[in-house]
């Protein structure tokens, strides 16, 4: 859905101020705009939602991939509860969730060099499953942390996943480690 | 009450704002509900901005507008044409007496308080929550990563480029595209 009309404040400007990264003049030129212009004013309520819904979205567990500290610790400060698993290369663990279980979060060790850009390929008996890629760089205790609903991993039977975690450095990729979860299914307190 | 030719959401800002100083107390509930809906997310976008918490920027937006349909209700917005400017002129206003309060009552707490733990944000999303789950899976690793660094953990952009091993500029660029992305995906119907 685009508002018609006048366009002087972009989707990129309304980023730009919501993340609190303009200049102040600027920002204040923005406000002088926004608050007198019908057009504008409705391209940032469409944008007021979207930032007022992502909170939501994100404590709905539903989204994973790779995360960070950072946005692990919102989630802990929301209330989020999270299974985590630390895994060094070679790793066979026993991995399950509890029902009141919301988020697994993987804490992925190995030699990460000085790489900026991984992908996790998960192979259930020999056949991908899925693969993520993200630009992301190891946090200060050396891991790449990656996040899955455990509504997900609920659904899977009992069943062995190996995970691969690869680096992109300098325009080659290489492997960092591969990890196994022995996923015994769900867990009742 | 709208004329009989238009719509409330088609009556100008300056027209609304003259039926609610004008017409008598109590028959302007919807002009009133109008106002909120048209200046409610600008107020707390700003609120955003410069208090920096998501729930006192949602009660700024209330206090504003409900200071402000007071303020008409009473013959006391001098000129009802730049209605704009004077909601944006009392959000300046009571952002800063919040931003004083908050500096009281955070030397209060430090002095004489335990750390609470933290809560979750009372606001109500506006937005279908699933929907927008689906809208950010469907995005690209990298670029999820830089929207719910920015606006879920609330990361400036120096931050969220040494966690990501880019340029401070690729992170704007990145948030540019995503958020463009992201909003047509909700907003539009895009498929996720």
């Amino acid at each position: 859905m685009t508002v018609p009309g006048c366009e002087r404040i972009a989707i990129a400007d309304l980023t730009d101020y919501a993340a609190g990264e303009l200049p102040e003049a600027e920002a204040a030129a923005i406000e002088e705009h926004l608050f007198s212009c019908p057009d504008c004013g409705a391209r940032a309520a469409e944008f007021d939602a979207l930032v007022r819904a992502m909170p939501s979205a994100v404590r709905s567990a539903e989204v994973g991939g790779f995360v960070t500290e950072a946005i692990l610790n919102r989630l802990a400060r929301e209330g989020v509860r999270v299974r985590t698993f630390a895994l060094s290369p070679g790793a066979i663990v026993p991995c399950a969730v509890w029902d009141d279980d919301e988020l697994m979060v993987l804490r992925l060790r190995g030699d990460l060099g000085g790489a900026s850009e991984f992908t996790l390929t998960q192979r259930v008996a020999g056949t991908e499953v899925s693969r993520a890629t993200s630009q992301i760089a190891a946090g200060p205790h050396g891991e790449i942390i990656y996040a899955e609903p455990a509504a997900r991993i609920r659904q899977l039977p009992v069943v062995q996943v190996e995970l691969v975690l690869t680096a992109h450095e300098g325009g080659e990729e290489r492997a960092v480690g591969s990890y196994t979860l022995l996923h015994g299914g769900l867990l009742h307190r | 009450m709208p004329g009989p030719h238009l719509t409330i959401e088609a009556v100008s800002d300056e027209a609304l704002a003259r039926r609610i100083a004008g017409d008598p107390s109590g028959s302007t509930d919807a002009e009133e509900a109008e106002l909120y809906r048209r200046f409610a997310p600008r107020v707390r976008m700003y609120g955003r901005r410069h208090l920096q918490d998501s729930a006192a920027a949602d009660d700024l937006a209330q206090n504003v507008l409900l200071l402000t349909i007071e303020r008409l209700r009473a013959g006391e917005v001098r000129r009802p044409e730049e209605i704009g400017s004077f909601i944006l002129g009392t959000s300046r206003m009571m952002a800063h007496a919040e931003r004083r309060v908050a500096r009281r009552r955070d030397a209060l707490a430090a002095r004489f308080m335990e750390p609470a733990p933290g809560t979750a944000p009372t606001s109500s999303a506006a937005l279908d929550a699933p929907r927008l789950a689906a809208c950010l899976r469907a995005l690209a690793g990298r670029d999820r990563l830089v929207v719910l660094l920015t606006f879920y953990a609330e990361r400036e952009a120096p931050r969220i480029a040494e966690d990501l091993g880019v340029s401070p500029g690729a992170v704007r660029a990145i948030r540019h595209r995503a958020m463009a992305r992201l909003r047509d995906c909700v907003l539009g119907g895009a498929r996720p």
